[in-house]
């Protein structure tokens, strides 16, 4: 059986010294698509973050085997409008890996940018002020950047937030389809149970304290969301 | 005219203090544009006070016959920039740590700073009779009687700081703008971040010995306020402010010479003057609102 791509060991999750999750016990497969759902306050962004090493684990390990490369699409709005940054600016920080001044000088990553710009079908915004952007471009242009930093993993934070329905859909088939594509995992946290079902391969579910992984088809079943949400479906 | 003419010539005999008033204009809003993009406005209020505080400081030490150096007008002056360096970097590393941690009101610790810097600088002054007349003048920014040698070695540091500035732009940018993704990417986000702090302490605590606290902040402030609406990416941001504070000074020092009024609030009042008119042309163009600014 295939190792899994990043794996918790009884670990514990939150912030300073105060877990919000604990017992976390859970492997992701390559080329999975996870949903990490659950309440408001329930720890999905802690996972995440401590999944992209932006938290430590308070107790127990997170293992990545082969250290695989993250890229990252954070909520829209942590991004301050005040930077006079063109949607080509924002992309091109996916390409900022390291310090490289010859590459600076003679612009070798343009490629790379327009690349991603096209892949998620946002090459036309690329001199346009990433500020002045809808919603939905704006979410295009993240998932662009995360592209550009060329990853296998590719990790979401709430990227339907504030979005219209016909939106949402096209921005859960461009992230099929870049799945499929470049071969990614991806890991995204949502709010939503229903829209994303046919998409995520497994689930994990944060509530009270423990984050629980298993197939979609059973982790978003009538049973399960009952108990998630202790009402009956 | 031909006084503009004449303030040219390499004989124009304060050719240095107008040479570095340019200089100043030039680089101070090249820092400017990270107070500005990081929302913190205020510290460019707070920081030059505190640089005076430890100019003061310094001097309370000569007065009171702590003489760390030799006692001679250079080594005192070198005791001073220390100082302020001194007092300037404790304070941004203060308030950089606790604007991290997240808690209590970023604008109350900053107002506190600036009126405890004010008050420190006031009473330093008070108990240092002696020195008190050459420490006003440093206080207020001694730019027309600056020393061939100060003159160097201002050049030398604030090319060192626009160097770094534009070599390190991409990676200044990326911790201001999404402090995350820089870490995702593997970058040493605390790093680069202490390299943006040192370089705003050496601007802040040079600028005040060498032009005044008055000069500093608006330098600091108002050009890349006058630039940002103008602005399409962070090199067009940064030099549109660069040009704007340059030539504030230009303009500044010209009029300060030619009418015979301080040259501090004549350069501060030119710099508001392109803040107005990029004000006029954004209404007159219907661009209100688009750098973004909440």
């Amino acid at each position: 059986m295939q190792e899994p791509l990043i794996r918790f060991r009884h670990a514990s999750l939150g912030y300073g010294r105060v877990p919000v999750l604990a017992g976390v016990d859970l492997g992701i497969p390559a080329q999975a698509f996870v949903g990490i759902l659950g309440h408001n306050g329930s720890g999905k962004t802690t996972l995440l973050k401590t999944v992209l090493g932006l938290l430590p684990c308070l107790k127990g390990q997170l293992v990545c085997p082969g250290a695989p490369r993250f890229g990252y699409v954070p909520q829209k709005e942590r991004l301050d409008p005040i930077y006079p940054l063109t949607a080509y600016d924002v992309t091109a920080m996916g390409t900022w890996r390291r310090f490289e001044l010859l590459a600076r000088l003679r612009g070798t990553r343009r490629a790379l940018v327009q690349r991603c710009l096209t892949d998620c079908g946002a090459a036309g915004l690329a001199s346009k002020a990433y500020r002045d952007l809808s919603g939905g471009q704006k979410q295009r242009v993240l998932i662009a950047r995360a592209l550009a930093a060329e990853p296998q993993v590719l990790a979401l934070d709430e990227p339907l937030a504030g979005i219209d329905i016909t939106t949402q859909k096209a921005l859960l088939k461009l992230l099929q389809e870049l799945k499929e594509r470049r071969r990614l995992t991806i890991l995204m946290v949502s709010h939503r149970v229903q829209a994303e079902k046919e998409l995520f391969s497994h689930v994990i579910w944060c509530d009270e304290g423990r984050a629980e992984m298993g197939g979609a088809e059973e982790m978003l079943g009538r049973g399960k969301l009952g108990d998630v949400f202790r009402t009956e479906l | 005219m031909s006084q503009f003419v004449a303030m040219l010539k390499p004989d124009f005999l304060l050719h240095q203090a107008l040479y570095g008033s340019v200089v100043m204009g030039f680089v101070c809003p090249l820092v400017g544009v990270y107070f500005l993009l990081r929302r913190l406005v205020f510290w460019g209020v707070a920081l030059p006070q505190v640089s005076a505080a430890g100019i003061a400081f310094a001097f309370l030490l000569q007065g009171l016959g702590l003489n760390l150096l030799s006692g001679s007008e250079a080594h005192e002056k070198h005791l001073a920039i220390a100082a302020s360096l001194l007092f300037t970097g404790a304070s941004i590393l203060f308030l950089a740590f606790l604007e991290r941690r997240g808690k209590g009101v970023s604008e109350g610790r900053i107002g506190s700073l600036y009126a405890l810097a004010w008050a420190a600088s006031i009473l330093f002054v008070a108990w240092n009779a002696a020195g008190e007349t050459e420490m006003l003048g440093l206080l207020k920014g001694e730019i027309v009687a600056i020393s061939e040698s100060d003159f160097h070695a201002m050049l030398d540091v604030f090319g060192l700081i626009a160097a770094a500035l534009f070599l390190f732009q991409r990676e200044f940018l990326l911790v201001s703008y999404d402090r995350d993704m820089a870490l995702t990417l593997g970058r040493k986000a605390l790093v680069w971040e202490l390299l943006l702090y040192l370089i705003v302490g050496l601007t802040v605590s040079l600028g005040v010995m060498t032009v005044g606290p008055l000069v500093v902040f608006g330098f600091l402030v108002v050009p890349p306020m006058a630039a940002l609406p103008w602005a399409r990416g962070m090199t067009s941001f940064s030099l549109l402010a660069s040009l704007c504070g340059g030539v504030s000074a230009l303009a500044g020092f010209y009029v300060s010479y030619a009418r015979d009024l301080p040259l501090g609030p004549v350069i501060v009042f030119a710099a508001c003057v392109f803040l107005a008119l990029s004000w006029l042309a954004q209404a007159m163009l219907g661009l209100t609102g688009r750098s973004g600014a909440r």
